[in-house]
C-alpha cells in the first residue's frame, strides 16, 4: 500500500463520517519501490493531499509545503519517494474514532467490516 | 518476372539483417522504395469502440480511419515505416494488410458459380505490395519478447468475440472453460470446487526471454510457405457457408502461391472478410489477439485490455486523476490505466480476497515484465490494490476524479436479482467518492435494464453524457459515460437504519 492510497482511504465504521480520516499507520515491513520521477505529477499531485495526513504517516515529510514547492526539485524528490515510493506489505490501519483495526497483508489492506458491523 | 515469381522471391529472400534498416521509425536519409510504401491497414476492435480507436490512430499515428460498415474494424492508411507504432495502439485486437477490398461485389446465382469466382480470385489479386508489408512484420515480431509462450502456460478462458467462423485454436488449459461458469453459480469464487492457483510467471518470462536471444542468432531459409483462410461472413443473402468460401479461395491461393495449407503450424494466415456485398481479402499481422496482454492471471470474467483501453480513453484522463476501479476482478482496468496513463494514480478494489489477489499478481507480473523486457531500473507504476466493498468503500468523500468498472452482468458473476440492490446502492457510494462538478464514471454492465432504474433517481448526482453499445462474448452490453454534477454529496439521514434500494 503507497502514501498516496493511504491519504485517500477512509474509516467507514458506521457512524463515523468524516472523522474516520485519516487512519493510523502502524507498519511493520515496508519496502521501497523505486518508480520514475515525475516533477509535474508530483507538482500537481500536492494540492490534492491532505497534508496533516501524510505528516502522521511519514515522518520524513516537512510540516507544510514550502512557498514555491513546484520549482524545489529537492522538495519535490522528497515527496515523489514519500507519495509514490514506499510501499507498507505489513502492517494495520486504525479507525481514530472507534478504534476498528484494518489489517495489511503483502501490500494489500482489507477494509471490509464484518456483517455485524454493517448492520444495525 | 511474373507477380507470382516476384513475390515468392520477397519471401525466400527472408534477411533479418537486411530489413533491420526499413523497421527504423525514425526519419533520415532517403531510404529504399519498400520503405516509402503506403499500406491500408485494417483493424478489428471491440464493437462499439471503433471511434475510440479511430481517435488512438489519429492521435498515435497522425493518420485518419474510415470506420466499416462490417461492426468491430477501422480502416486506416499508413507508410510501411510507421508499422512497428501500429503494434503498440492500445484499442485494436488483430491487425491485418489489406490485398484488396470491394465495395459492392457482384456475387453470381449460383453456390458453385460464387465458390468458382472465389478460386479464380486468388489469382488476380495485387499481393506483391501486401505480401512485402507482411514480409517486414514477420521479421520485426522475431525481435518482439516472446509473449506467445507466457501465455500458453497461463489458465485462459476461450471467449467468442462474435466475429463469424474463425476457430479458436488456444487451448484452454487450466478447464475454465465457458461451459463451467454455470449461470446457477450465484458468485464463481464462492464454489469451493473451483480450486484457485496463483501462479507467478516470473520465471516462465525469464526463460522465454532467453530463447529469444537463443533463437534470433537461428536463421530459417523457409523452403515451401504454409497458409491457411480464414472467412468471416455476415450477410442474410448469401448462399454459401464461411467454411466453403474459405476452401474455395484457399485452393485458389494454394495453386497461385504453391504454399502449403496448414490449418494450425501457418506462416500466412489469409482473411477473407464477407459482410453483405463488401468483401476485404487480407493477411494479418497479428497472429494472437493484443487483447491479453496484460493479464497472466486470468479470473472468470477477465475484460479484454482492449475493452478497458477503450472505457478508459473515453473519461479523457487528465495528469494527477485519481481512477479507481471498485469492483476490478483480476484488474484489467486499472493496468491497462497504469500503463497508458501513468501520469494518473490508479487502485484497484474488489471485495473478494481471490480476485484482489489476482490482480496484485497481475501488477507484479507486469512489473517483471517491463523491468526485463525494458530494462527499466522502475520497479513501481502508480497503482495500487485494496480489498472493500463498493456499498461501503473506504475512501474520503469527493476523493476520486474517475471511477471505471465492469459491473456485475448477472449472468456469470452475480445474478439479476442481486443487481437490483447492489445497482442503486453503488451508484450512491460511487457518487459520494467522486468529485463534484469535474468526476466522472464509465460503467460497463449487460444488465441495462437495471441500471437504467438505478440511474433514474439519481439525477441530482450522476448525468449520463453517452452510451456505447458494445458487445462481449455475444452478450449486449452497454457502456455508460457519467459526469458528476457539482452537487456535494449529502449523507442520508438513517430513519431506522433499514436499507431500501430505492
Amino acid at each position: 500500500m503507497k502514501l498516496l492510497t493511504h491519504n485517500l482511504l477512509s474509516s467507514h465504521v458506521r457512524g463515523v463520517g468524516p472523522r474516520g480520516f485519516p487512519l493510523r499507520l502502524q507498519a511493520t515491513e515496508v519496502r521501497i519501490n523505486p518508480v520514475e520521477f515525475n516533477p509535474d505529477f508530483v507538482a500537481r499531485m500536492i494540492p490534492k493531499v491532505e497534508w496533516a495526513a501524510l505528516l502522521e504517516a511519514a515522518d520524513t515529510v516537512p510540516k507544510e509545503p514550502i512557498e514555491g514547492y513546484e520549482h524545489d526539485e529537492k522538495f519535490l524528490r522528497k515527496m515523489h519517494h514519500v507519495l509514490l515510493e514506499v510501499d507498507v506489505l505489513e502492517g494495520t490501519l486504525q479507525c481514530p474514532e472507534s478504534g476498528r483495526l484494518f489489517p495489511i497483508s503483502r501490500g494489500i489492506p482489507n477494509m471490509l467490516l464484518s456483517d455485524e458491523e454493517t448492520e444495525t | 518476372m511474373s507477380d507470382v515469381q516476384e513475390a515468392t522471391n520477397q519471401l525466400l529472400d527472408v534477411n533479418l539483417h537486411g530489413n533491420q534498416r526499413s523497421i527504423q521509425v525514425t526519419e533520415s536519409a532517403p531510404r529504399s522504395e519498400s520503405e516509402h510504401l503506403q499500406v491500408t491497414i485494417g483493424a478489428t476492435v471491440p464493437t462499439g469502440f471503433e471511434q475510440t480507436a479511430a481517435d488512438e490512430v489519429r492521435e498515435k499515428l497522425g493518420s485518419s480511419c474510415k470506420i466499416s460498415k462490417d461492426r468491430g474494424k477501422i480502416y486506416f492508411d499508413i507508410s510501411v515505416e510507421s508499422l512497428a507504432q501500429v503494434h503498440c495502439l492500445r484499442s485494436v485486437d488483430n491487425l491485418f494488410v489489406v490485398v484488396k477490398e470491394f465495395k459492392d461485389y457482384q456475387f453470381k446465382e449460383t453456390k458453385e458459380e460464387v465458390l468458382k469466382d472465389f478460386e479464380e480470385l486468388a489469382g488476380k489479386l495485387p499481393w506483391s505490395e501486401p505480401l512485402k508489408v507482411w514480409n517486414v512484420n514477420t521479421s520485426f515480431k522475431k525481435k518482439k519478447t516472446k509473449r506467445k509462450k507466457i501465455n500458453q502456460n497461463s489458465s485462459k478462458e476461450k471467449i467468442d468475440n462474435g466475429q463469424g467462423d474463425k476457430a479458436d485454436e488456444r487451448d484452454d488449459k487450466k478447464g475454465f472453460t465457458n461451459k463451467t461458469l454455470d449461470s446457477r453459480i450465484l458468485d464463481y469464487y464462492e464454489n469451493p470446487a473451483i480450486k484457485e492457483e496463483i501462479s507467478t510467471l516470473v520465471g516462465d518470462d525469464l526463460a522465454s526471454c532467453k530463447d529469444e536471444t537463443d533463437e534470433g542468432s537461428k536463421e530459417e531459409t523457409p523452403e515451401v510457405l504454409k497458409f491457411r483462410v480464414t472467412c468471416n461472413r455476415a450477410g442474410e443473402k448469401h448462399c454459401f457457408s464461411s467454411n466453403e468460401a474459405a476452401r474455395d479461395f484457399g485452393g485458389g491461393v494454394q495453386d497461385y502461391f504453391k504454399w502449403k495449407a496448414d490449418m494450425t503450424n501457418f506462416d500466412v494466415e489469409v482473411l477473407l472478410n464477407i459482410h453483405d456485398n463488401e468483401i476485404v481479402v487480407g493477411i494479418a499481422l497479428t497472429e494472437e489477439s493484443l487483447h491479453r496482454r496484460n493479464i497472466t492471471h486470468f479470473g472468470p470474467t477477465t475484460l479484454r485490455s482492449t475493452l478497458a483501453y477503450g472505457m478508459l480513453r473515453l473519461c479523457a484522463p487528465q495528469p494527477t486523476d485519481i481512477i479507481v476501479d471498485p469492483m476490478c476482478g483480476t484488474g484489467a482496468i486499472p493496468i491497462e490505466g497504469a500503463t497508458e496513463w501513468s501520469n494518473c494514480y490508479h487502485i484497484a478494489g474488489d471485495n473478494n480476497p481471490l480476485a484482489v489477489n489476482r490482480a496484485a499478481n497481475n501488477i507484479s507480473s507486469l512489473l517483471t515484465k517491463s523491468q526485463i523486457k525494458e530494462g527499466k531500473v522502475s520497479w513501481g507504476l502508480p497503482i495500487d490494490a485494496v480489498q472493500w466493498d463498493i456499498c461501503n468503500l473506504p475512501l474520503r468523500t469527493g476523493s476520486v476524479d474517475i471511477i471505471v468498472t465492469d459491473m456485475p452482468f448477472g449472468k456469470r458473476m452475480g445474478s439479476k436479482k442481486r443487481n437490483w440492490n447492489l445497482y442503486p446502492a453503488c451508484l450512491r457510494e460511487m457518487s459520494r467518492v467522486c468529485r463534484p462538478g469535474t468526476g466522472r464514471a464509465v460503467l460497463l454492465t449487460q444488465d441495462k435494464k437495471c441500471f437504467t432504474k438505478a440511474l433514474s433517481g439519481m439525477g441530482h448526482v450522476w448525468r449520463k453524457v453517452h452510451t456505447v453499445w458494445v458487445n462481449i462474448g455475444g452478450l449486449h452490453a452497454a457502456v455508460y459515460l457519467l459526469k458528476r454534477t457539482p452537487q456535494a454529496f449529502v449523507h442520508p439521514v438513517e430513519q431506522n437504519g433499514e436499507r431500501t434500494p430505492w
